[in-house]
């Protein structure tokens, strides 16, 4: 009795959390995906783009849209939607595949500034999965040592009291772990905006004026991360360590 | 302040011995101040002393032709008894005047005596060649004077001019340029000196170059000319429109007859030379030439139905392919000829799009042109000799090779094609597989022919509404927080539950030597009363019931086995275990046994009374 009402508030939870898949939305997402497979990318950039301004997302939605731009030779929109689907979904090998080969394509090579190396483990870690499933990963860790517990507690055969009391603490150990890396990314793609620059050429300047010295030329496609902003400006950092700004109108938030 | 001193007067003595030493020996440069294009004259340096060491100056803007060349001369004089020799070198250029302009000729230096003796610099104004020079002709010996000018040649009387067959030809089509000289007098060395680069062309001579040329007579506004094709080209243009041929420049000699004026200063001598009788001198008068240009309006190829294979070739061709055999073993060499033919810019075709299956070796082709160069253009075959070598063995395909040219007649693009060829190719014998032992291992990498991003998903979209965050999100916390707070009410629950069971045990535990005398004093009770059953019954209540509630063994659990087995886990003496089990089967047989059955009462109970005192204590 208690197990089944235990399931249904998973279930009605869940359900809260993903949302109903509509139906209209399906239908245009086969569409889209005909009209790709067809040869008509600008067609299926369209329909896609549609549904994401409907109000929905998916990682696989922008990738399909990247893709939709790329092969339209848009790399600029291409590099943008891959860098959304990869925001949802940090690990997907197929969108950090087709980014990369989006990357060879603008003109802007950037060599990014190498990081400490436990740094860069931990960030790696952090970006192996989308923040939501490392949240629910250590949610259901949790339940699952609350009911190593429950063993320990209930069982008069000894050995069963074991496994339940070392099976609790190691997986409250891991939700411990998969929370605090679901709590990292989500401090992280809080705290750091990046965009990518949509305007043909730049030049990045050094104060938010339009007036103040060039510091150096920026292509479309690249991916910028935003600092700080005043008014219609932003300040920017790119891969390499260099920091001035831009205007807001030249960058599009991924 | 003493070297403000030493300078000048270290000045002073150079200029001093310079000056002096120059009065005596002097390098005089010597030549016209003003020559026409093309003209040739001389430049000469001379030298009233010996000198060796003639260093010639750089020169700049003419042509030198010869030079420098020297010559000397002595003469010895004898004034007043004094004899002084001197002696005069002379070098001598000849020059070329090639272009307009004022031209500079810096100065000579020739060493005298170990020292340097420097010339004047010259000043030489070139000037347009519109005035011919006349060079020295046969005439020009007899009057002593050279003509000058090109007095006696009328301006149509020579010139050239280019036609064009077509003026605006497609992208690619082919026209043809003629450079034609118009002439009344005779000429001769007619000698290109500029000939257009044809840029934005592809250009092909159609004449020969030792060509002899072919004169014919043409009257033109009541005037008979000579009429000679000098040049004519095919011209292909390479993009759309306006293209423009530079003029071609042209060097001639025309052979003028011409009165030659000698002037004696006598009017009777002048009349007489300049008779016609005695002028029968002809002048050689070297003149330039310079056509019209030509100005080329090439119409773009139509954007409409290009085939994506189109390359460029206009005309108007036949295509056709030819491949040596289909069938072959592995190593072996198979040719794929691929010709086309036909009228056009047939040698701007520069390659096929043959797909070759992956696995084959290929090379460049060997490209071969049979090209007929007529008066109305070209014509011809280019053929494409493909050699490829199968390494490995299967069945292959080459795809049909296209070839795609916009027509000129049917003025639309025209795609032909080859068949598709099938390669059988099997495993080759030994020795042709041995070439291919020095890869070792029969493996070899993947070859990746091209490069894409990955297909889109199509089936595993899950959608969801944007900005809808499971982390933090309030079914984050309640997803946490609801089994939290069930196994806090779980762990309550049960630590009451197990309380109350650990409760009641215990008080049996404490209550079962109580209830056991209570139960035996009850027995004794029967034994004085004479009831025999009731006896044994209550001594059976009490022994069961003491173990019963001693261990937390339920009454319906009861056996003499399960007994032993918890006396046994709770380490009893053994002999403590016997009596008590000795007891019990005691009390039992006398209970059921048949006869008087008083007698043993009073034992039975002793040793009841015995054992549960014994175990209370081993108990404790």
């Amino acid at each position: 009795m208690r197990r089944t009402t235990f399931y249904t508030v998973i279930l009605v939870l869940l359900a809260m959390v993903r949302g109903a898949s509509a139906s209209p939305q399906d239908a245009i997402l086969s569409k889209a995906g005909k009209a790709y497979t067809a040869g008509a990318y600008a067609e299926a950039a369209d329909l896609y783009r549609k549904v994401a301004d409907g109000g929905f997302e998916s990682p696989e939605l922008f990738y399909n849209l990247g893709n939709a731009y790329f092969k339209q030779n848009d790399f600029t929109h291409a590099i943008l939607w891959y860098e959304r689907a990869k925001r949802l979904d940090p690990g997907n090998e197929d969108i950090n595949f087709n980014l990369n080969v989006a990357n060879t394509k603008i003109a802007d090579k950037i060599e990014p500034l190498p990081e400490l190396f436990y740094k860069r483990w931990y960030n790696s870690m952090v970006r192996l999965m989308a923040v939501d499933t490392w949240a629910m990963m250590g949610t259901g860790m949790f339940i699952a040592a609350l009911l190593g517990l429950v063993l320990y507690t209930a069982s008069r055969v000894l050995f069963l009291r074991k496994v339940g009391f070392w099976s609790a603490l190691l997986l409250f150990f891991f939700t411990f772990i998969t929370l605090l890396m679901a709590w990292s990314g989500y401090t992280f793609s809080q705290s750091a905006r990046d965009a990518v620059l949509v305007t043909p050429t730049l030049t990045v300047k050094s104060s938010p004026d339009e007036k103040s010295t060039d510091l150096f030329v920026l292509h479309e496609g690249t991916k910028v991360r935003l600092v700080d902003q005043i008014s219609d400006w932003y300040e920017i950092r790119i891969a390499n360590g260099s920091v001035g700004w831009l205007p807001k109108s030249s960058l599009e938030i991924i | 302040m003493a070297r403000a001193f030493i300078i000048p007067l270290c000045t002073f003595l150079v200029l001093a011995t310079s000056s002096g030493w120059s009065q005596d020996v002097k390098l005089t440069a010597q030549t016209k101040q003003v020559v026409a294009v093309g003209e040739t004259f001389t430049l000469s340096y001379t030298l009233n002393g010996q000198g060796n060491g003639f260093r010639g100056p750089n020169i700049q803007g003419f042509n030198v032709l010869s030079g420098p060349n020297t010559s000397t001369s002595s003469s010895i004089r004898n004034i007043n008894g004094t004899t002084t020799m001197s002696i005069t070198y002379t070098y001598t250029y000849l020059l070329q005047a090639t272009r307009e302009g004022s031209f500079d000729i810096p100065a000579a230096t020739v060493t005298v005596n170990g020292r340097q003796v420097v010339s004047n610099p010259l000043t030489v104004k070139v000037v347009k060649g519109s005035a011919p020079t006349g060079n020295q002709g046969t005439s020009g010996n007899r009057g002593g004077n050279t003509q000058q000018g090109g007095g006696g040649l009328g301006a149509n009387d020579v010139y050239v001019k280019a036609f064009t067959s077509n003026s605006s030809p497609m992208q690619g089509e082919g026209i043809v340029v003629t450079y034609k000289i118009f002439t009344k007098v005779p000429i001769a060395n007619i000698n290109i000196s500029k000939l257009s680069s044809f840029s934005g062309f592809w250009s092909q001579n159609l004449m020969k170059e030792n060509d002899k040329l072919q004169q014919t007579t043409q009257v033109i506004d009541g005037e008979q000319y000579v009429v000679a094709d000098i040049r004519k080209i095919a011209l292909f243009p390479l993009k759309s429109g306006r293209l423009v041929i530079d003029p071609l420049e042209l060097n001639c000699v025309a052979q003028v007859r011409r009165q030659t004026r000698t002037r004696t200063g006598d009017p009777f001598f002048d009349d007489f030379f300049n008779d016609s009788f005695f002028n029968t001198g002809v002048a050689n008068v070297e003149k330039t030439l310079k056509s019209n240009p030509v100005i080329i309006t090439a119409r773009p190829l139509p954007e409409e139905g290009k085939p994506a294979d189109f390359s460029g070739a206009v005309g108007n061709f036949t295509f056709r392919s030819e491949i040596d055999k289909t069938r072959l073993k592995t190593n072996e060499a198979v040719t794929l000829k691929c010709i086309v033919s036909g009228r056009g810019n047939i040698q701007l075709i520069d390659k096929m799009n043959v797909s070759f299956p992956p696995d084959f070796e290929t090379y460049d082709p060997k490209v071969t042109s049979d090209i007929q160069t007529a008066a109305g253009g070209i014509s011809g075959n280019q053929t494409f000799e493909y050699l490829m070598i199968p390494r490995k063995p299967g069945k292959f395909t080459i795809k049909p090779i296209t070839f795609s040219y916009y027509d000129l007649d049917k003025k639309r693009y025209v795609t032909l094609s080859s068949p598709e060829y099938t390669l059988e190719v099997e495993k080759g014998t030994g020795e042709s597989s041995s070439v291919m032992t020095y890869s070792g291992a029969n493996k070899e990498d993947i070859k990746y022919i091209g490069s894409d991003i990955r297909h889109i998903k199509e089936n595993t979209i899950t959608l969801v509404s944007a900005g809808t965050r499971f982390f933090p999100s309030l079914a984050f916390w309640l997803l946490l927080a609801i089994p939290a707070l069930l196994y806090l009410l779980f762990l309550v629950l049960w630590r009451k539950l197990a309380a109350r069971r650990s409760d009641t045990v215990l008080m049996k535990n404490l209550r079962a030597t109580k209830i056991a005398r209570k139960r035996l004093r009850t027995a004794e009770q029967f034994r004085k009363g004479g009831k025999q059953d009731e006896f044994y019954i209550a001594i059976s209540q009490a022994l069961w019931g003491y173990l019963s509630d001693k261990f937390g063994i339920p009454l319906a659990e009861l056996s003499i086995d399960s007994v032993r087995e918890a006396l046994v886990s709770r380490n009893v003496d053994e002999s403590i275990i016997a009596q008590f089990m000795e007891t019990l089967n005691n009390t039992e047989f006398c209970r059921f046994a048949p006869g008087e059955k008083t007698i043993n009462m009073d034992r039975i109970y002793n040793e009841a009374l015995e054992i549960i005192t014994k175990m209370e204590r081993e108990l404790r």
